[in-house]
């Protein structure tokens, strides 16, 4: 199983150093204006956007693909479903009841784009954050929500704990798996029945060492001293920079610029 | 603010990332539309709830589909995932805790499946489609001809809804259930919560 989450690629860049929160912030404007974008500028001004972003973040390209793999299914499916079901303006071929437009076409790839730059997006923000990073910015940009009695402390833990033991669990999993097919059980063939009933003895083994596992942990933070929000203090305390700024202004203006190009 | 268990929260954390992980073993059904597919996260939800209560199974649904949004650089799909999630859990779990017995699950569990299947269609109707539609830039006719190969019954929305969603998600609901009773019967001796 491969999966890009807590993946963190360590660089030094600029988009590595730039605040959690800014880029949180950031990320989570940008994925709203995206839907500003409505002909070739716009769309072209984003692409050259996320890609700046790519380069000035020294991350590997292969690393950003290899995030867009579990979702190319989605890309090749919506670009074939707007390329073959938009029906407008004179077809460029016809093969039996499939009818490629050229307005069909044109929809495809920007649909395509809009996709495609939501995700590098997303992906550029995992890539160079620290899953602690991201939810120490997710944590303070929340916590006006104490006010409203939210517990934002305990649901940032529950989001850390749950990040950093993905791959643990990854792991376990496999082991189980194995330990399972070792004892006869199949998982990957055999009908749908048969497949939903392996999940049983999948799972069991999996909770069981969760319980396990939770114990022991919650033993040894409260051992450290572990009492939750009130009157903790911090080792690594988030900075707001002149970069920071830059960033969010630079959203403004590209909004701003989507606003006047769009037709 | 109440103090809350530590250990509790960890657990509930743990049973999340399993849920996150379990949202990779997906399954589409025979006769429905690929874009529905089984999964079958919403087991560590329904356990989290069965030991601390439905809010806790709703926090799980909330930490698996916010990961997975963060991953997949979506957000409908997500969305609907945990409003289906936290339906059933809520209301299969409302009912549990009335009995705490394997009888009390069980007919929790029906109600869960019905709630989640009659509020999804609705919802599906008046928000999801016309919202995927919007962000992914087809109509929502298009999305019936999609539908239609895999099933010729499909010609509009509502009967994309009543021959698809409604019985995608009472299929959900049962597939669910029936895996999730010989987990809980076997984990019972382990849902002391003392906590």
């Amino acid at each position: 199983m491969e999966l890009i989450i807590g993946q963190y690629v360590p660089r030094s860049s600029v988009i590595h150093r730039l605040d959690p929160r800014a880029k949180l912030i950031g990320v989570f404007l940008y994925v709203i204006i995206v839907f500003l974008a409505n002909n070739w500028p716009t769309y072209a001004l984003l692409a050259v956007f996320t890609a700046s972003g790519v380069a000035l973040s020294n991350v590997p390209l292969r690393y950003i693909v290899r995030g867009l793999k579990p979702v190319l299914f989605l890309i090749v499916f919506t670009f074939v479903l707007n390329a073959l079901f938009t029906h407008q303006g004179p077809a460029l071929f016809k093969f039996g009841w499939l009818e490629l437009t050229s307005a069909g076409f044109i929809q495809a790839v920007f649909i395509s784009i809009r996709l495609l730059v939501l995700i590098v997006a997303t992906t550029l923000l995992t890539l160079t954050t620290t899953p602690i990073d991201i939810t120490d910015g997710l944590e303070q940009l929340l916590s006006p929500l104490k006010k409203l009695r939210f517990p934002v402390h305990e649901f940032a833990l529950m989001m850390a704990i749950a990040l950093r033991f993905i791959p643990t669990l990854v792991e376990e999993t496999e082991k189980i798996m194995k330990a399972q097919t070792a004892r006869g059980a199949e998982f990957s063939s055999g009908s749908l029945v048969k497949r939903a009933k392996a999940i049983v003895p999948l799972l069991v083994p999996l909770f069981v060492g969760a319980f396990k596992r939770a114990e022991e942990l919650a033993m040894a933070m409260e051992a450290r001293g572990y009492r939750g929000d009130v009157g903790r203090t911090k080792w690594r305390l988030l900075q707001w920079q002149t970069r920071d700024t830059v960033l969010l202004a630079s959203i403004a203006l590209l909004t701003a610029a989507l606003v006047f190009l769009r037709g | 603010m109440k103090k809350m268990s530590l250990r509790r929260n960890i657990t509930v954390a743990l049973l999340s990332a399993i849920a996150y992980l379990i949202m990779y073993l997906q399954f589409p059904l025979p006769l429905i539309p690929v874009f529905l597919q089984i999964d079958l996260s919403d087991i560590p939800a329904l356990i989290a709830a069965i030991m601390y209560g439905p809010l806790a199974g709703v926090v799980v649904e909330a930490v698996k589909n916010i990961i997975h949004a963060f991953v997949m650089g979506s957000v409908i799909g997500e969305a609907a995932n945990f409003f289906a999630g936290s339906l059933f859990i809520v209301v299969s779990t409302y009912i549990y805790h009335k009995g705490k017995t394997l009888r009390s699950l069980i007919i929790g569990m029906g109600a869960g499946t019905l709630v989640m299947a009659g509020v999804m269609s609705v919802a599906n109707y008046f928000i999801i489609f016309p919202l995927y539609a919007y962000f992914l830039g087809f109509s929502i006719e298009q999305a019936v001809q999609l539908a239609k190969a895999a099933n010729h019954s499909i010609h509009d929305l509502i009967s994309l809804i009543v021959l698809a969603i409604l019985p995608f998600n009472i299929i959900k609901g049962i597939i669910i259930s029936i895996l999730a009773l010989p987990i809980y019967a076997r984990l019972r001796p382990r849902l002391r919560t003392d906590a």
